[in-house]
């Protein structure tokens, strides 16, 4: 019994920590410009982000070794410390948009300028950070993040005509829209699926909860349950968009158009329950970035990391997050727009996907390591498979970046 | 590590047969995580020191070595400014390298574990600078979270 509800509860938070600003805002944009002609792209990206974290969390339960500590030992100094760089950038700006995805919502609850909230949203992170549980902190934000589920409800309750949306999930350019733009939008949604900070925390936290090759079932159940249902939350978040926002020519720029067909369709108290739902999955995934900067560099430097040990015992990883945390408060007082950050930071995460993905890769097939845990043919088949597309994506994204202008 | 033979020379001798597990210094040891005794992580491998054997006089640096020389061995795991002249090029001065002497290594496997504690070794001082200055003096910094 206690067992079933500990897979129960993993599902639970699997499913409300997969959403987190980069979801919201890039389905949102993209329900509202592209229908649902994308939704393609968020199958692709939660298989893939399954398999990743799947391998990923198998190498820290087979070996001990989270995702940072396999890079810097597969390439080496130089390339590691290249890959470090790209990572650890790309994740400070995932912290940035977090944080200010927080203060945003803060703002739409409470009509008090985000500016205000970013400070309070920043010292809240760090506290939780210094103080509460591993796995306290894993239930509660990825328990309350399911009040997102919320979208779906809206969906329903706007009583869109089903077949026109179904007709529009095929795959085709809008007839307003370019190509370099559907493709540039593609990128993005892919990269916001599956973002390389999941993988980082997946494989960390696997060491922080002290995983053994016999918890490797429960943990399979959560990412293969877990994230298909997480990634149709996504779906829901696109579907509002595309049957309130698109018809009326509204393209997402801000946190309260992603919000508005929640309070079209669930009213004031869906509302309610959205800004609540916004708040926990931003501040869940805030909480993941800071501690994956931490992780990355803590793991490359050799440093001793983690949340079981007490601050004073891993001095150097506390000290590297209030760093980061500065540094994004400090970016945020610049008066940048979050949701714009955040644009960005999906396609850069899309860009750096390879440099996790490749080296995990290679350990999950080497025995040393993995002993008789390996990777199986079939997942192999996939991997690979996954390696192509997430290659095209990476080298695609500057290029269509360029040339649509930021997809505007 | 990699020493090119220069054209024209003698082959090496080939390896005399040795007892026990064979380390290959790029794959088994460098950028190795070491963890003291008490699983508690160091640092990481970020280089290696050779010497002379036990007894042996020590070859000094840029000259010829004689044949018949005896292999050399390893004698230190190195850490510190090190790992940015091996990522940039460059040798930093003998004196600036950290050194966890080889004898304190109790195994090697996908980790580097020492037999001794890591609040005694030199590779530990940013860490406990850092613990002992700034982490431990905020309030809650030594509470065990468990």
């Amino acid at each position: 019994m206690k067992r079933l509800l500990g897979v129960a509860l993993g599902i639970l938070t699997a499913i409300g920590g997969f959403v987190d600003i980069g979801d919201l805002v890039t389905n949102a944009v993209v329900g509202s410009r592209f229908g649902l002609s994308l939704i393609w792209v968020v199958v692709v990206g939660v298989v893939g982000i399954c398999v990743f974290a799947n391998m990923s969390g198998r190498v820290a339960a087979a070996s001990g070794r989270a995702t940072f500590e396999v890079i810097r030992e597969r390439l080496g100094p130089r390339a590691g410390l290249a890959n470090l760089s790209a990572s650890f950038l790309i994740n400070l700006m995932t912290v940035t948009a977090e944080i200010g995805g927080i203060a945003l919502a803060l703002q739409l609850a409470s009509s008090v300028n985000y500016l205000l909230w970013i400070p309070l949203a920043a010292v809240a992170v760090w506290l939780v950070i210094w103080r509460v549980k591993f796995s306290i902190m894993e239930n509660v934000t990825g328990l309350l993040g399911l009040t997102l589920i919320v979208f779906a409800v809206a969906l329903f309750l706007l009583k869109p005509d089903w077949g026109n949306l179904a007709s529009q999930a095929i795959p085709a350019v809008p007839a307003e829209e370019t190509g370099a733009t559907y493709w540039y939008f593609a990128i993005a949604l892919f990269g916001a699926a599956m973002t390389p900070y999941e993988v980082f925390f997946f494989s960390s936290g696997a060491v922080e909860e002290g995983w053994k090759i016999k918890d490797l079932i429960q943990s399979r159940i959560n990412v293969l349950v877990g994230f298909p249902l997480g990634g149709l939350l996504s779906v829901a978040i696109a579907g509002c968009a595309a049957v309130v926002l698109l018809p009326a020519g509204i393209s997402v720029t801000s946190l309260s158009q992603v919000i508005l067909p929640v309070a079209e369709g669930a009213g004031k108290l869906g509302l309610a329950v959205v800004l609540l739902g916004i708040v926990a999955a931003t501040f869940g995934a805030a909480l993941e970035t800071t501690l994956s900067s931490g992780y990355t560099l803590a793991q490359f430097f050799g440093w001793s990391w983690g949340k079981f040990r007490a601050p004073a015992q891993a001095a150097r990883f506390h000290l590297a997050m209030i760093i980061c945390l500065l540094v994004g408060l400090g970016v945020l007082a610049t008066g940048v727009d979050p949701v714009l950050v955040t644009e960005y930071s999906v396609v850069f995460s899309a860009v750096a996907l390879p440099l996790t993905y490749l080296p995990i890769l290679i350990v999950a097939n080497d025995p040393q390591y993995m002993g008789q845990h390996v990777n199986g043919r079939g997942v192999n088949v996939v991997a690979m498979v996954y390696l192509v597309v997430i290659l095209v994506a990476s080298l695609a994204a500057i290029p269509l970046m360029i040339v649509t202008g930021a997809g505007a | 590590m990699k020493t090119p033979r220069p054209l024209g020379s003698v082959p090496l001798a080939p390896v005399p047969p040795v007892a026990g597990q064979t380390l290959d210094a790029q794959l088994h040891l460098l950028d190795r995580q070491v963890l003291d005794s008490g699983g508690v992580p160091v640092t990481t491998v970020d280089d290696l020191e050779l010497g002379a054997p036990e007894g042996e006089p020590e070859t000094p640096m840029g000259t010829v070595i004689p044949p018949g020389t005896p292999a050399p061995v390893l004698t230190a795991l190195l850490t510190g400014p090190v790992l940015g002249t091996r990522i940039f090029g460059g040798r930093p001065p003998s004196s600036r390298l950290i050194r966890i002497p080889w004898t304190d290594v109790a195994s090697v496997g996908v980790v580097v574990q020492l037999g001794v504690s890591g609040q005694g070794l030199d590779a530990d001082w940013v860490e406990r600078w850092v613990r002992d200055k700034i982490i431990a003096r905020i309030p809650g910094g030594r509470r065990d979270p468990r």
